[in-house]
């Protein structure tokens, strides 16, 4: 028997559409934030106040002509944006954003570690589309985003394993929900463990290859990266990747250490209010990364790799045994 | 539906500049667009690096010998529909160095042009009103329906400007090219 | 410093005695007349006698049955013009590589437009003519119809970029980084770069041959368009040159306005370089702040002149225009406005940690490398190699103004960036004195249309260096020669030796940090 409520909440509420319509919404935002600090105003003319211009974007990039070089690897080439969308979003489906999740209500135990692999596998999608178009500033820049990812990935692993630690179970829902305190009270991660928050913050910007670590994207030197090649509907996919990838990371952050989309509920049902935190808890985050972004020129690949294995690895160790130690002997006194 | 697609694509122009031999002063003033001065992202308009992700072609300077070949690559490279404009004298026609060894002379013996915006080099604002005669030629907006009190002020205008001084008009060739068949590069 | 000054005449007198004709006071401190072989000796000679002996600039001239060859030479405290003519049929001419290592790109060029061959030179192949110029016609010649000359079509160049060990990159004509059309091909060996080699000539206008067909008055309008953000120093060096032929006395307003005028150029030049090198590294906030704050110099200029780019002041015997006196608070309020942002900035370059990282100890120029390659500009005064045209060969009211020369001695881009951002200051504070002492007058004297014969040259320090010109005149409206040598034509060889060793993410500020612009290189 075909569950209509569950199809409805796939693709629309919150499902597809409302992910494509967040991500649309916080191209937009992460634009004006940009703007207002550079001393600009930002897109003003698509829609009131420029909101539908991250849209108009898209649907142009979306009749334009489709070139493929003859030299393309034509499978790869093809398919690979669309594919790193299609993950993306699939990973997505497993938070929870109105107090359940697209696909089920309670979670699984171990369903963070899913998540993780997925959003790897969709950055290994985007190395194999700048491989595959046999340009060469998309091999370099390709290179570039499969070394930067693989080596951020560890420590991204061990940072999310501390709520993980704290809570003692690998679910989201649970992590989510945060820790009962003796009095009844739940708190956030964030009070815990506050280390942890600022330390995933940076590896999550690494991940999304942001300023400072902006180096597969860098134009001065390689024209246009891994999408040098692509145009059209395949250009368009690749940008919605990218900006899906901002949502989840910001999402991520937010199921994590902010409590996810539990709050207080004033009235009505507690669906809506759980809506409204989780939108409002992630447009924290993404003006919190686009901060860091406008703040800081890009750093050289060498410079990002010795960040990464001399200071951001050895410090994530030290958090999960700082935290580890604390859980230990700490916080069952509080 | 139309309608749509050439909405998303006069609200999102995507830029790609291209120096054909110029002196430097068309160029400083296309970048200085996208400072806060003049601020064009107002407009959707992106300064894109790769040919393949723009739209619109600005050219600068007067067609060297040596970049007219690279100048048709690059135009060949970027996908339909797409625009070009000549910015300043020089690409408008040559300019100062007209007639000299070395000088093609215009970028439409290159390649086609839909608008030419004068000047050396012209004001960014004369570049913001190319820009956006070119937009309202692809999306025309409808007229408005005027009062009498309006038409008569309308007209009263029209005679004052006559007695003006006259500017350099911004000319736009009309149409749009719809994309043929996909070639295989 | 030494105390003594070197005197390079009687150093080069008393070696050569009477080989050669020693005329002072022509082309600069003197011009010595020499054949092929002998200028060799001379440049030797002065070279063992002064450590700061380097090229300015080489001068191709048609003489008719002839051709003559002009090496115009710096040292400590003079400025010498080598003369040699080599036959037409037999253009040979042993070259000066091996005395002063920044000669090859210049006899190239010589070469490239002359057809002069120098002996010993060994790079090939045309510098500033493109691929579709036929073989064995000169332009520059004065029996070349340079207009009229048919163009052969050019040699195929596909060559895959190589795969496996060492990749080329190909950076431009058409890049990101670069506002202009340029080559380079990028060897690099995983990260790192081996080997960079030009191919200029993209915007190569013909504007030297087209001088000769336009007149004077004209030629300030062509030539002012060489480059869009230097373009008052291109005004000024051809107007100098011809007034010292004519041994016009410019009034003394006129050279306070001049003064005004260059020194806005400067302002805005460094303004945009600044704003230019932030966004190569990346930082797109720094880019927006540093262009927002050259906008009221833009008006600035546009309030003196009625254009925002090309003022267009300089004419022959004076400016065209005056400064009203109800202009200069505007001016001064607005110089005094930029110079509250200064500390703001240069808090940012010491203190910014991505700056730091991205342009310290990057594209490490030696100060021994600087005087032996003949760098000019903001590039030499980064190494320690202190020259300022304004200051050693004082021109207009520069020899009345007090300011300071800007040297730094680390070497590296975040240096020579220093060097720019603290002379904007010291523009402001010229700009300040010189509303201040601004004596009355008239600001121009007219002067004769026909030019009688001559030759002359012309220094100034334009924002990127040292401009070089040297005008000949043969008694008509229209000039026989005009020869440029821009500074950054002297400062690409700089930049082929820093980027060797360098990572290729370091290319991009390496390259902007000796603000490139070639439009003015190709002329």
């Amino acid at each position: 028997m075909i569950d209509i409520w569950l199809i409805l909440r796939i693709l629309i509420f919150p499902g597809f559409a409302f992910i494509l319509l967040l991500t649309l919404f916080c191209d937009w935002v992460e634009r004006k934030f940009e703007a207002r600090i550079q001393n600009r105003v930002g897109p003003m003319v698509a829609g009131p106040a420029g909101i539908l211009q991250p849209l108009a974007d898209f649907i142009k990039l979306l009749t334009k002509e489709d070139i493929e070089p003859r030299d393309s690897k034509r499978i790869v080439f093809k398919f690979a944006p669309l594919v790193a969308f299609t993950i993306m979003v699939f990973a997505i489906c497993f938070l929870p954003i109105d107090g359940a999740s697209v696909l089920s209500t309670g979670g699984f135990n171990g369903d963070l570690i899913i998540i993780l692999a997925f959003s790897t596998i969709a950055s290994f999608l985007l190395f194999l589309s700048g491989w595959a178009s046999c340009n060469p500033y998309g091999t370099i820049s390709a290179a570039r985003v499969l070394t930067q990812f693989m080596g951020y990935d560890i420590p991204l692993f061990l940072i999310a394993l501390t709520p993980a630690f704290i809570v003692g179970s690998l679910s989201i829902f649970t992590i989510a929900s945060g820790v009962t305190l003796a009095s009844g009270q739940t708190i956030p991660i964030i009070l815990l463990a506050p280390w942890a928050f600022v330390l995933f913050i940076i590896t999550m910007q690494a991940e999304l290859e942001k300023d400072p670590f902006d180096v597969p994207d860098a134009e001065s030197e390689l024209v246009g990266g891994l999408e040098t090649e692509f145009t059209g509907a395949k250009l368009a996919f690749l940008h919605l990747t990218r900006d899906v990838q901002i949502v989840f990371g910001s999402a991520l952050v937010v199921e994590l250490f902010l409590g996810g989309p539990y709050g207080p509920v004033f009235f009505g049902v507690p669906a809506f209010w759980y809506s409204l935190w989780f939108v409002l808890k992630l447009l924290a985050v993404v003006i919190i990364t686009e901060y860091i972004t406008t703040l800081f020129a890009r750093l050289r690949i060498d410079q990002v790799l010795s960040a990464n294995w001399r200071i951001l690895l050895p410090a994530a160790i030290l958090s999960l045994m700082l935290t580890v130690a604390l859980v230990t002997w700490v916080y069952p006194l509080v | 539906m139309t309608n749509t697609v050439t909405w998303s694509r006069v609200k999102s122009p995507w830029v790609l500049h291209f120096n054909s031999g110029a002196c430097n002063g068309c160029d400083i003033e296309i970048v200085a667009l996208l400072t806060p001065k003049y601020d064009v992202e107002r407009f959707g308009i992106k300064l894109e690096p790769s040919p393949r992700h723009a739209d619109v072609l600005l050219v600068t300077g007067c067609v060297t010998q040596q970049c007219a070949e690279r100048l048709k690559r690059v135009y060949d490279q970027m996908p339909q529909p797409k625009f070009v404009v000549a910015i300043g004298a020089c690409a408008c026609s040559g300019g100062v160095f007209a007639g000299n060894y070395n000088v093609v002379g215009g970028v439409d013996k290159v390649i086609p042009v839909t608008a030419y915006i004068p000047g050396c080099p012209p004001r960014p604002e004369a570049m913001i009103d190319g820009v956006v005669k070119l937009l309202n030629a692809l999306n025309p907006p409808k007229p408005k329906k005027l009062s009498k009190q309006e038409k008569q002020e309308e007209e009263r205008k029209a005679k004052e400007a006559n007695h003006a001084v006259a500017l350099p008009e911004v000319t736009i060739k009309p149409a749009i090219e719809e994309s043929k068949p996909n070639v295989k590069q | 410093m030494s105390n003594n000054k070197i005197d390079i005449i009687s150093v080069v007198q008393s070696k050569l005695k009477d080989k050669v004709e020693i005329q002072l006071g022509q082309l600069g401190t003197a011009a010595i007349n020499t054949t092929n072989g002998l200028h060799r000796d001379v440049l030797k000679a002065m070279i063992d006698a002064d450590e700061k002996t380097g090229l300015t600039a080489i001068t191709g001239l048609d003489l008719g049955a002839n051709l003559g060859i002009l090496y115009h030479i710096h040292t400590s405290n003079d400025f010498i013009t080598i003369r040699a003519e080599v036959p037409k049929n037999n253009p040979k001419i042993q070259t000066i590589v091996d005395l002063i290592a920044g000669a090859a790109f210049h006899e190239l060029e010589v070469s490239d437009l002359f057809g002069v061959i120098f002996e010993g030179n060994e790079l090939k192949g045309h510098l500033v003519l493109s691929e579709n110029w036929p073989e064995g016609i000169y332009p520059l010649r004065k029996d070349v119809i340079a207009n009229e000359v048919k163009l052969v079509p050019a040699p195929e160049e596909r060559k895959p970029p190589e795969m496996g060990k060492l990749v080329k990159i190909i950076i431009g004509p058409q890049h990101p980084a670069l506002l202009e059309p340029e080559k380079f091909v990028v060897t690099v060996d995983g990260e790192t770069v081996t080997k960079v080699e030009p191919r200029i000539g993209y915007v190569h206008r013909g504007i030297e041959k087209a001088s000769e067909t336009r007149t004077y008055v004209q030629d300030v309008y062509l030539v002012e368009r060489i480059c869009g953000i230097c373009n008052a120093c291109h005004a000024y060096g051809l107007v100098a040159a011809t007034e010292k032929i004519l041994k016009t006395q410019v009034p003394e307003r006129a050279k306070y306005l001049r003064v005004i005028d260059l020194e806005f150029n400067r302002l805005h030049s460094h303004l945009l370089t600044l704003g230019h090198a932030g966004l190569e590294i990346g930082y797109e906030t720094l880019f927006q702040y540093f262009w927002r704050d050259r906008e009221p110099i833009m008006d600035l200029i546009e309030l003196i002149s009625g254009n925002r780019v090309y003022a267009s002041l300089m004419t022959i015997g004076g400016v065209r225009r005056d400064l009203k006196e109800t202009d200069f608070p505007k001016i001064k309020t607005t110089l005094e406005d930029l110079r509250k942002k200064i500390p703001f900035y240069r808090q940012v370059y010491e203190n910014e940690p991505s700056i730091k990282a991205r342009m310290k100890n990057v594209g490490t120029l030696s100060r021994e490398d600087a005087i032996k390659l003949c760098v000019v500009g903001p590039v030499a005064r980064g190494s320690g190699y202190d020259i300022d045209v304004r200051k050693d060969d004082p021109y207009e009211a520069y020899g009345e103004i007090p300011f300071n020369k800007i040297v730094y001695t680390e070497g590296d881009t975040w240096a020579r960036m220093n060097v720019r951002m603290d002379e904007v200051e010291e523009s402001i504070n010229i700009v300040l004195y010189a509303l201040d002492h601004m004596p009355s007058g008239p600001f121009r004297v007219d002067v004769p249309r026909n030019v009688l014969a001559g030759e002359a040259v012309s220094r100034n320090e334009a924002p990127r260096g040292e401009l070089f010109y040297y005008v000949k005149s043969n008694g008509t409206a229209f000039p026989e020669r005009v020869k440029v040598r821009t500074p950054t034509f002297a400062n690409i060889p700089s930049f082929l030796k820093t980027a060797i060793g360098e990572n290729i993410a370091d290319v991009p500020p390496n390259f902007v940090s000796l603000d490139p612009c070639f439009s003015c290189t190709d002329r």
